[in-house]
């Protein structure tokens, strides 16, 4: 054991991607049994820096000293070797194979080296389960446990491996209550074992209970080390937001006296996920949603587009009572979506930036409903809508791929847009985009909502939502938790609110 | 590379049939006749019309694998229905009985998720052996000599399968690019949960596309069976890797989403020369099998450098 008692040490660590700098000057360490946890908003660099601990990315510049020992984590294998395991969000299991293959997946103990030595696989991994007094019969396939056991598994897989430090990453977002007393104790009881854990959370509270010292990180640098019990969440919570940065376009909003009701939600519940929410959204109104992880909120809003079930609950679009089963009768109604997965369920990758644009209403378009494309309307549609968006392209039958990010998500906007939707509810409309897209994308936004179009924002970037919306509301576990319009809300409160801090309404 | 890829993509398949066209006027006197190529046009237009259903399928992200049993199943209906109906009647509904095929095929990928694969493979060896149990396992001679004239003939000096596949090419291009459901296809095999909240019903999509290569099929088994004059339940074994070939050859992608018809027309030409080819060289009919084999390999390499090349542009952010 080191003098210090350091296990790993990070030292100005730096990493840059394509217009942005994720890291700079990042100095860490984790004590041998230790809790450590690391805070920040998203964005902060969080899991680029867990990325890096974990051989998936290579700083630019910096060092890593494992054990008084510099080491490069140039592969996950390697980042194995040396004894440092991460549990993502999703995890790493085989959802075919029996808890005990899972345990041992690639270095499962063998007869005469060809064959799997199924007692003795079996037997290790009781015992490990035992020692983590886990209950859960290693022949069990993974496809059989609930969240809770598989992450459990994930743990107890690091511990097989010898693990000396494990990183969790929001290990708490899904599980229930009772679940994550369970893993506190896991978590305490691999600290008397002298195992280093990395702890990020969203949940400050249990940040607090667990971790023996806080690194606070903002916009890519740290900010703070401190220990837990000389600190409180206040202090932490004003760390994370520090200064607001004034890069946005904080819009001429012409100042609208709430408008008619466009839309309302009532008593809507989804099982496990939303509980019981009720809102109106005004015309020309900007709503923001605010929520960390598991605040259900996205579940909420593919669900009033019809891309998911609800469990219960009304919803009235102009007065009239709807029922919207799937996306098509959302944008047969005027409500339009704009998704925060691009890559998964936004861009048509093979398909030309016309085309992207213009496949809601291609039928429209068409002569003979659907017969013969009229293709200088839909080319004229295309214009119209790339101007008013600002969209850059090098001509109309490029393919999407080839945007920059901005501008697919402008593309992807407009693909809403041209529907004519009444309102908009976009998710996340600046992920991923640099700062320059990110303006315009806001002032599209105003744009809109200045000419009547109602929208519903959900981000988990708190100083977008300040900046822009005339309203917000925050959800916390699936429940509405506060609310705050445009002359009470600031940054603070926001996060406040969205880590279960701050429950009265302050409307 | 990936600027020869990219001129791959346009024209390609046109530089192969040059080459393979002064290859064969070269050694073949023969082939400077009109005759010759009509009848290369005709040898591959077979191949071609189940082809544009196979675009289809293919750029709509799936796959169908039991287009020989449909046109076995569709010559075997024929057989048995031309004494008692007509030519009318018998034809409409083979046609029928493919379409309802091609809708099953669709339900089993889309409602019930069994992957196109699997799933049209099994329909493969089901009408294989329906077909067989209709006929008891015997072929059908047909008596009507006239129904030669669906197939077997000249329009205007040129053979009827000739101009089926190309009032068939017409169609299939104009509902590929030119029609609203056309655009669905692509988007759909682009991104499918894209697609899905686009607001486009996805499972009907697809299978609407299933019940149009079955419908290919079926004119093609219509046709074989119109020249043989037989009802021959096990007809064309093999075949559908024939039109596997010609689709991607042809530049259809099978990562779905880009369909082209024209590369599939003109794959079919070109393979149908290769075939001429080898028997100009009098070469044992297997090492026709062996040629289509490369063919296929041929092409999927091509497609997958596609892939992979138009990946790494797209990671590294050049812009094309």
């Amino acid at each position: 054991m080191n003098a210090n008692n350091v296990f790993i040490e990070l030292r100005n660590i730096k990493k840059i991607f394509p217009g942005v700098v994720a890291l700079e000057d990042v100095d860490f360490d984790v004590k041998y049994g230790e809790v450590h946890a690391l805070v920040g908003e998203n964005g902060a660099g969080k899991s680029t820096l867990i990325k890096i601990l974990g051989g998936v990315y290579q700083p630019d510049s910096g060092e890593i000293i494992i054990e008084g020992k510099p080491e490069i984590i140039a592969t996950t294998s390697i980042a194995q070797r040396l004894k440092i395991a991460v549990i993502y969000q999703e995890f790493n299991l085989i959802p075919d194979m029996s808890v005990a293959e899972n345990i041992f997946v690639g270095r499962e103990p063998r007869i005469a080296r060809s064959f799997i030595n199924w007692k003795k696989i079996n037997n290790d991994a009781a015992e490990i389960l035992k020692k983590l007094d886990i209950n859960i019969n290693p022949r069990k396939f993974i496809s059989e446990l609930s969240v809770a056991e598989k992450q459990m598994i994930e743990i107890a897989k690091s511990l097989s491996m010898d693990a000396k430090l494990i990183i969790m990453d929001e290990p708490t977002a899904t599980l229930t209550e009772k679940e994550v007393d369970k893993l506190f104790s896991i978590i305490k009881e691999l600290r008397k074992k002298n195992v280093s854990i990395i702890y990020i959370s969203h949940r400050l509270d249990e940040a607090f209970k667990l971790s023996d010292r806080v690194t606070v990180l903002r916009d890519g640098k740290k900010i703070e080390t401190k220990k837990t019990i000389e600190t409180n969440q206040d202090e932490i919570v004003s760390l994370m937001v520090g200064k607001i940065v004034k890069d946005y376009f904080s819009g001429e909003r012409e100042k609208t006296d709430k408008g008619e009701v466009v839309m309302e939600v009532k008593n809507y519940n989804i099982a496990d996920s939303v509980h019981n929410v009720n809102f109106k959204l005004h015309k020309g109104e900007i709503l923001g949603f605010a929520g960390v992880l598991g605040s259900g909120i996205h579940h909420l809003l593919r669900s009033l587009y019809g891309a998911a079930q609800k469990t219960s609950g009304e919803v009235y679009f102009k007065g009239k009572k709807v029922e919207i089963r799937k996306p098509s009768e959302a944008i047969k109604l005027g409500i339009g979506y704009v998704t925060e997965d691009r890559k998964g369920e936004g861009l048509l990758n093979d398909m030309s930036v016309l085309q992207n644009l213009s496949i809601v209403i291609i039928k429209m378009l068409t002569f003979f409903k659907g017969l013969l494309i009229k293709e200088k309307k839909e080319v004229k549609v295309f214009n119209g809508m790339a101007k008013e968006l600002d969209i850059k392209y090098a001509n109309i039958n490029q393919r999407i791929i080839y945007l920059s990010g901005g501008n697919q998500q402008k593309v992807i906007m407009g693909r809403t847009l041209v529907s004519e939707c009444k309102v908009l509810i976009l998710l996340e409309p600046t992920r991923g985009i640099d700062v320059g897209a990110k303006a315009e994308i806001h002032k599209i936004m105003t744009k809109l909502a200045n000419q009547g179009i109602s929208i519903i924002m959900a981000s988990s970037e708190l100083s977008e939502l300040v900046n822009l919306t005339d309203r917000c509301i925050v959800f916390y576990k699936g429940k509405m938790v506060a609310e705050f319009n445009r002359d009470n809300m600031d940054e603070e409160k926001l996060v406040a609110a969205e880590i279960g801090k701050f429950s009265c309404s302050n409307n | 590379m990936v600027k020869f890829l990219k001129l791959y993509e346009k024209i390609g398949i046109f530089i192969l049939i040059v080459v393979a066209s002064i290859f064969l006027a070269i050694v073949s006197p023969n082939f400077r006749k009109i005759d010759t190529i009509l009848s290369i046009i005709q040898q591959g237009c077979y191949g071609a019309i189940i082809a544009f259903g196979m675009t289809f399928a293919i750029t709509s992200g799936g796959f169908d694998l039991s287009v020989e049993a449909v046109m076995g199943l569709t010559s075997v209906i024929i057989a048995m229905l031309l004494p008692g109906m007509g030519f009318i009647g018998a034809i409409i509904i083979a046609i029928l009985a493919s379409c309802f095929v091609g809708l099953v095929n669709g339900v089993l990928i889309t409602k019930m998720g069994i992957s196109p694969l699997i799933a049209t493979l099994a329909m493969q060896v089901i009408l294989r052996g329906a077909s067989l149990l209709i006929t008891n396992g015997r072929q059908v001679v047909i008596s009507q000599k006239s129904f030669m004239l669906i197939g077997a003939t000249k329009l205007f000096g040129i053979p009827t399968p000739i101009i089926y596949m190309v009032v068939l090419f017409i169609v299939f291009f104009i509902l590929l690019n030119q029609t609203s459901f056309g655009r669905h296809v692509a988007a759909s095999g682009s991104n499918e949960q894209a697609s899905k909240m686009s607001g486009l019903n996805v499972n009907l999509i697809k299978t609407v596309v299933y019940i149009l290569v079955a419908f290919s099929a079926s004119i093609v088994g219509i046709i074989r069976t119109s020249q043989a004059l037989i009802g021959i339940p096990t007809m064309a074994p093999g075949f559908t890797l024939n039109v596997l070939t010609i689709t991607i050859l042809g530049g259809t992608s099978l990562a779905g989403g880009k369909g082209n018809l024209i590369g599939t027309l003109f794959a079919s030409i070109f393979i149908s020369m290769i075939y001429y080819g080898l028997n100009l060289l009098n070469v044992q009919i297997f090492y026709q099998m062996l040629a289509v084999g490369i063919t296929l390999l041929f092409a999927l390499f091509i497609d997958g450098l596609r892939m992979r090349y138009l990946e790494v542009v797209k990671i590294k952010g050049i812009r094309v």
